[in-house]
């Protein structure tokens, strides 16, 4: 019981990092609040929000596409080679996927960019060599330096993260469900989906709602993949802040993606209180 | 330990730093631009400078890139104002069009040039108008920087030699035409700034104030061809993206700065069947200006060394061959001063007459962030 009670000592030990919290962060994101509701005579108005919509409604719709999209091809993909990495046969390649697959971990997002604005472009490298192996003819490949391109960029910087997530939840698991269900003549895809994926079906979520968070706050992959219109709304609020330097709009911007980020959060914390994920 | 030792010898360098070369006099070059800025000062001109006048130490200062680069010189200036400082930190200023107009308005900078040899050699009206501003007396520019249309003359045989002559080929030849829009960069801010310039009338008033909010509105016909038009064009990702797909063969033509172009045709990154084409009734371009603050501690040496770098010789070697700028003074003082190749090349597809009259200025301030506004409002969304 003792130890219950809260202490000076214990308040005391924690506070330098409330206050690095309280600072670094609480205080920044009640500013930017505030400064999204707040017009230039100090008094409290939406006429912020109404030029957002007025002149970035096509990049909120936008913006939320790009990263639904993202996110399903990323959990698509993920759960595959997850999949494959867990029930496929053991063996060299396998091993070798299980190598190859978090390489992308390592790579800052600008990179990732700034090489799939040459692989995908029209003439770009992946077409060049979709002619070399005669796969198409020159000419017949089209530019992907538009959502799309921002797509792969994102789905292949964010499916090794979900991957880790999820390889490493599945092959916790008892083995014996899986051995169970394949006994009874399941195939592969079937013990995957019907018996593997249920049981990770948390650590799955969670990586998911990560992964959107992330892909909602990256400025330099739509500013260097594709073309200001339509863009995401990260690169708006820096436009918004470097030509005309108001900051106002920019705050009501980041507003809208704190509403996103907010849905995100609402799913992580149902998935998470439910399961007992985050007790 | 280890803590205080670093501490300590960034003290004392930072004395160093502040303590100059010892019984040397400095002359203290502050420049906004990128680090080729710093460079062009620290590696070309000062050594120059260095050699004419013994004992004395050209010290050269890069403040950052763009308007922000040149914003940080005038806080610096002013700040020193304010404080009643008797001299103040800086000898010669090197900054954009829009601050050098606010510090001559706060009367941080000299009026020096009538006092110079070279500055009877300036013709240009950026030399007199800043955005609005008069900078006459006060500013010398450095360089001149253009945008104009670049395009493949392999596939393109007779460039459009007009916006509405674009507008036309666009339609034939739909996206062959590629330019960033106005968030990636500059090149694609003066295609729509010349867009408005050829389109949406009253160009002087844009150009010289004052400043109606309600002009804007003769835009929309204007805004609404140009959304039609760029449903047959292509948005690229940046100014360099623009030379990226011009240089990769897909677009035929687009808008480019002309010293990125030949600088990039220099490194062999663009195709020699690349050239330029500067189009009715005008696209924009910008100088950067030397100028002296008010208080500046070596008046005399500052004045002798923008007399230096505005002098033909300089202005032919280090503005035109190294970086492929415009010179700030008027061009025909360099003819002869270059070589009849490196002439060729820079006036070759522009030639000085074009440049006089279809190289505009951006537009004052606050009509510049109409333009910008406007079309996010009825082209991009």
């Amino acid at each position: 019981m003792d130890r219950e009670r809260p202490s000076l000592a214990g308040f005391l030990l924690v506070a330098p990092a409330l206050a690095m919290v309280g600072a670094l962060f609480l205080y920044p994101l009640g500013y930017s609040l505030s400064a999204a509701f707040t017009g230039p005579d100090g008094r409290p108005t939406l006429a912020h929000f109404g030029k957002a919509f007025e002149l970035y409604s096509g990049d909120i719709l936008f913006t939320i596409f790009i990263v639904v999209v993202s996110t399903a091809a990323t959990a698509a993909v993920a759960i595959a080679i997850a999949g494959i990495l867990v029930l496929g046969r053991p063996g060299r390649a396998v091993a070798l996927l299980g190598w190859l697959y978090r390489f992308p971990l390592f790579i800052p997002f600008i990179v990732a960019g700034q090489c799939m604005r040459t692989f995908l472009a029209k003439n770009g490298l992946m077409n060049n060599s979709l002619v070399a192996l005669g796969l198409i003819d020159p000419g017949q490949g089209a530019s992907l330096l538009d959502w799309r391109g921002i797509v792969i960029t994102f789905v292949w910087k964010q499916v090794p993260f979900v991957t880790l997530l999820l390889a490493g939840a599945m092959a916790a698991l008892d083995r014996a469900t899986i051995d169970a269900a394949r006994n009874l003549g399941a195939g592969r895809v079937r013990t995957l989906f019907d018996v593997v994926l249920p049981q990770v079906m948390p650590n799955l979520t969670v990586a998911l709602t990560l992964s959107f968070v992330t892909m909602l706050s990256v400025l330099s992959v739509p500013m260097m993949v594709a073309g200001s219109q339509p863009t995401m709304l990260t690169v708006d609020m820096a436009f918004r802040i470097n030509a005309y330097g108001d900051y106002a709009t920019a705050n009501a911007l980041g507003v809208l993606s704190y509403a996103m980020t907010a849905a995100a959060a609402f799913l992580y914390l149902r998935h998470g209180l439910r399961t007992g994920v985050l007790r | 330990m280890l803590v205080r030792l670093t501490f300590g010898s960034l003290l004392s360098a930072a004395t160093l730093i502040l303590a100059g070369p010892a019984g040397a006099e400095t002359l203290n070059v502050a420049t906004a631009g990128d680090q080729n800025m710093v460079d062009y000062v620290k590696d070309y001109l000062g050594p120059m400078f260095e050699k004419t006048h013994p004992g004395v130490k050209v010290v050269a200062v890069g403040t950052g890139p763009g308007d922000a680069g040149s914003q940080k010189i005038y806080e610096k200036l002013s700040a020193q104002k304010q404080a009643g400082a008797a001299a103040w930190d800086f000898d010669v200023v090197v900054a954009h069009q829009k601050m050098a107009g606010q510090m001559v308005k706060e009367g941080l900078l000299d009026k020096y040039r009538a006092g110079i040899p070279t500055g009877a050699l300036v013709t240009r009206d950026t030399a007199e108008n800043a955005l609005g501003a008069d900078v006459g007396g006060f500013v010398m520019p450095m360089f001149h920087s253009q945008t104009a249309i670049a395009y493949n003359a392999d596939m393109v045989k007779t460039p459009p030699a007009s916006y509405s002559e674009l507008v036309e080929w666009v339609k034939k030849n739909p996206k062959q035409f590629g330019y960033n829009g106005i968030k990636g960069g500059m090149s694609g801010v003066a295609f729509v700034t010349g867009w408005i310039y050829a389109f949406g009338g009253n160009t002087d008033r844009l150009l010289k104030g004052p400043y109606d909010e309600t002009t804007k509105a003769a835009w929309d016909k204007a805004l609404a061809d140009l959304k039609d038009f760029n449903r047959n064009a292509v948005i690229t990702p940046g100014n360099a993206g623009t030379l990226d797909m011009l240089n990769r063969g897909e677009i035929a033509m687009g808008p480019v700065w002309v010293d990125m172009f030949y600088s990039w045709q220099a490194e062999g990154k663009l195709p020699p069947s690349m050239k330029l084409k500067l189009v009715a009734p005008g696209m924009p371009g910008q100088p950067m200006y030397y100028a002296i603050p008010a208080k500046a501690p070596q008046t005399k040496l500052a004045a002798e060394f923008i007399a230096l770098a505005t002098s033909p010789a300089v202005q032919a070697e280090g503005i035109v061959k190294r970086f492929n700028w415009y010179p700030g003074i008027d061009a025909q003082h360099l003819q002869g001063k270059l070589e009849p190749a490196t002439w060729q090349k820079l006036f070759a597809d522009i030639t000085p007459e074009d440049l006089s009259s279809k190289g505009k200025p951006f537009p004052i301030a606050p009509y510049f962030n109409d333009i910008l506004e406007s079309y996010e409002k009825k082209v991009a969304n």
